[in-house]
């Protein structure tokens, strides 16, 4: 993918878009670059480090009903940033808060978040929403600015995706796509990542717990190897850890499908 | 023109040609066409009277923000400090008539020192004050009758009398009336919009029509009204773009801001969203003859040293960003969330527009060693759902959502919510309408958790309902 450019370069006009040959300079893996660590050992140890934080990285759910989980991992991911009080941006359409639902600022302060921070910006269509998050991106207004669509939008190609992540690759501020109930595409994002909710470790009373997730990375223009994991969000902290595997496993044996199994798979 | 009055039709109004055949104004339609076979009649029309005035009113709004309606037929212009862009006041009321007479009104124009000198002198065709019959006071008929036998038809002749019997024979009100129409006492007029803190106006001898030569008008209006701004110490809220076409109709832009600002350059770049944003665009028509920018809304803004600092400041980054997308996407889009006193889930959170400069609301922190007890998504109205669930009041144990069955292995709950009974007017009687709600948490077997509730207790409702409200992370 990094020859693209060279490989379109005789189409264009002389001079014309310079900036964005320099930005996609800028653009090429960089060791200096800051890492964004997840928290999670066995994650950041695959990561090398943790994702890159000028860059667009790309959340998938695993089935529909996992789009609540791609966007919740992209949020938390968000407030891992050092700066996230600097403000994060939230761009939806009307569609996807139909579908999905608003934030909830008590949930969000229950995870550690403050949701005084949060900029909610709410787009009539997907165009809409590409424009703001680009311009949000260039403004270096955020810290990070999440971006969510609902269904298989044909908007949200390489074109579109390069164009954020050359605007998040020159200002340095996290671009996250939140994709709920999509299958993955060509896109200019430096990771792909599939997200599923996973059975919590149950507290006393077998009530639910902490936020636990599935995560399996499909794609890393780092050159990293795709990799499942398991990681659980704590609040306190504000990190995600590795799921325990023994005890917070054990009462969900009869599920087969998201099971130890798949984690042996990684 | 015809309208009923009092059972009977009878004309509201007609036109020269009427006029010459001796028709009147309150004349019974029978009579009129007694006398005139082949009238043409029409349907009186007031309301489109008064929209085509108020229509006329926004024309003349290039002459002075200073505007008022005075119905059925009049416009009165305050003109106090605005002559000179035109020269002087007699080439003002030319230019008025020229343009009403190029669509085809006729109209009559008066200057006078007081808006109630110049209606008179205007709605009586006079040409000084003194000419003007007793009807001008409006004081009724009965004083105008009573005027008239004593001798005194104008207001010249009232003038030379002394007031005191006046007011004690015919009230102060015709007093009054009559200072201000003889000058001696100035009311000021209303006028239909509020007055702006600040206007800048560029005037041209010929139409413009292109975006450009537009753009760049309202540029150089910009940088005046921001040396304005800052010799006051202010800076802008609110802009408004009026641009006046040469065939009197005005187009408005108003592009509001976040926090008050005297940046020409930034209010430059908000206009020009507005102007992509606009849904029809802009049409010139023959061009634009005058252009003014207005500063309605105005606050204190200090002076700041720019330039020492190359960083950019991220507040002031993130209200110019703010202020864009509210100008593209409308204000209503760019929300930010605000807290509310309540118990229920929907209504303890709002979003508010993120324009407005409400204080930023305190949130719970996360209580340590504990779950988020609250979804971190919720549904505007709760999503209905099909519950397995234990007799009477149990746990559910699986429940349908969107076709999809989800098998509940862990549950937490119930969290009883009741409903705000002091907010009704009968206070909490069971069956009222307002039922308790039982909230749980639940996680499924494929490891997704979703906040449930039974609305209504068992004693309060023969067959609750479920409902789910929200997703936890």
């Amino acid at each position: 993918m990094n020859k693209k450019p060279t490989h379109i370069q005789p189409t264009l006009p002389a001079g014309a878009f310079p900036s964005v040959q320099g930005m996609w300079k800028q653009h090429q893996p960089d060791a200096a670059q800051s890492l964004l660590p997840t928290g999670a050992p066995y994650v950041d140890e695959r990561l090398r480090g943790g994702i890159t934080q000028a860059g667009l990285h790309e959340f998938f759910g695993g089935a529909k009903a996992d789009s609540h989980a791609a966007a919740a991992f992209a949020l938390l991911l968000a407030w891992r940033l050092p700066e996230s009080d600097a403000g994060i941006f939230w761009i939806s359409g009307d569609k996807e808060r139909q579908t999905s639902g608003r934030l909830y600022p008590y949930g969000l302060s229950a995870m550690g978040g403050d949701p005084a921070c949060m900029l909610l910006v709410q787009t009539a269509d997907l165009r809409d929403a590409l424009r703001a998050a680009a311009d949000a991106i260039r403004s270096k207004a955020a810290s990070a600015v999440i971006l969510e669509t609902h269904g298989n939008a044909r908007l949200v190609d390489l074109t579109s995706t390069r164009r954020l992540a050359l605007a998040a690759a020159e200002t340095g501020v996290l671009a996250l796509l939140v994709r709920g109930d999509a299958v993955p595409m060509p896109s200019a994002a430096r990771t792909r990542w599939r997200i599923c909710s996973a059975p919590s470790a149950p507290l006393p009373g077998n009530a639910p717990g902490l936020p636990t997730f599935d995560i399996s990375l499909l794609r890393h223009r780092g050159g990293t190897a795709p990799f499942e994991a398991r990681v659980t969000w704590d609040h306190a902290t504000r990190s995600f850890f590795d799921a325990p595997l023994s005890g917070g496993l054990s009462a969900i044996v009869t599920d087969t499908k998201t099971g130890p199994a798949s984690r042996q798979r990684a | 023109m015809v309208e009923k009055q009092r059972g009977a039709m009878r004309l509201a109004a007609c036109d020269p040609a009427a006029h010459a055949l001796g028709l009147t104004a309150g004349m019974a339609l029978a009579d009129a066409r007694a006398r005139v076979p082949d009238l043409a009649v029409f349907d009186h029309d007031p309301v489109a009277d008064l929209n085509l005035l108020g229509w006329l009113a926004d024309g003349c709004e290039r002459y002075t923000p200073a505007c008022m309606l005075d119905p059925p037929q009049g416009l009165l212009l305050d003109i106090t400090g605005c002559e000179h862009v035109f020269g002087d006041a007699a080439r003002l009321a030319k230019d008025v008539h020229a343009r009403f007479s190029r669509h085809g009104l006729s109209c009559r124009i008066a200057l006078g020192g007081t808006p109630d000198s110049a209606q008179a002198k205007a709605r009586y065709a006079a040409r000084a004050i003194s000419d003007v019959p007793v009807e001008a006071l409006d004081g009724g008929d009965k004083v105008h009758k009573a005027l008239r036998r004593a001798g005194l038809r104008s207001i010249g002749d009232l003038a030379i009398r002394p007031r005191k019997p006046l007011a004690a024979r015919f009230g102060k009100a015709v007093v009054v009336r009559l200072a201000r129409l003889l000058e001696e006492e100035d009311p000021r007029i209303t006028p239909r919009r509020s007055l702006p803190i600040i206007h800048v106006t560029q005037n041209f001898a010929e139409p413009i029509s292109r975006t450009n030569d537009v753009l760049a008008t309202i540029g150089m209006l910009a940088g005046g009204a921001a040396l304005q701004l800052q010799e006051r110490g202010q800076g802008g809220r609110r802009f408004e773009i009026c641009l006046f076409r040469s065939d009197g109709h005005v187009a408005r832009l108003a592009v509001d801001t976040g926090t008050p600002t005297r940046d020409a350059a930034l209010l430059m770049r908000l206009i020009r969203e507005r102007i992509d944003a606009l849904s029809d665009p802009l049409d010139p028509g023959f061009g634009y003859d005058l252009i003014r920018l207005e500063v309605p809304l105005a606050e204190v803004l200090a002076n700041v040293q720019v330039g020492l600092e190359t960083k950019i400041d991220t507040d002031a980054a993130a209200a110019a960003l703010i202020d864009r997308l509210s100008v593209r996407l409308g204000a209503e889009r760019v929300r930010q969330f605000h807290a509310r006193q309540s118990h229920i889930p929907e209504r303890a959170a709002l979003e508010r527009v993120a324009q407005s400069d409400a204080s930023k609301a305190d949130w719970p922190k996360p209580v340590l060693g504990e779950p988020a007890m609250r979804p971190f998504r919720l549904f505007e109205t709760p999503q209905p759902i099909e519950v397995t669930a234990g007799f009477p009041e149990g746990e559910p144990r699986s429940f349908r959502w969107r076709r999809h069955v989800h098998r509940v292995t862990r549950v937490e709950g119930p969290e009883r919510i009741s409903p705000e009974w002091w907010r009704h007017p009968r206070g909490y009687t069971p069956g009222n309408g307002s039922l308790t709600r039982d909230y749980y948490r639940v996680e499924d077997n494929e490891g997704r958790r979703f906040w449930l509730f039974r609305r209504g207790l068992y004693d309060e409702i023969e067959r609750p309902l479920w409902y789910l409200h929200g997703i936890f992370a």
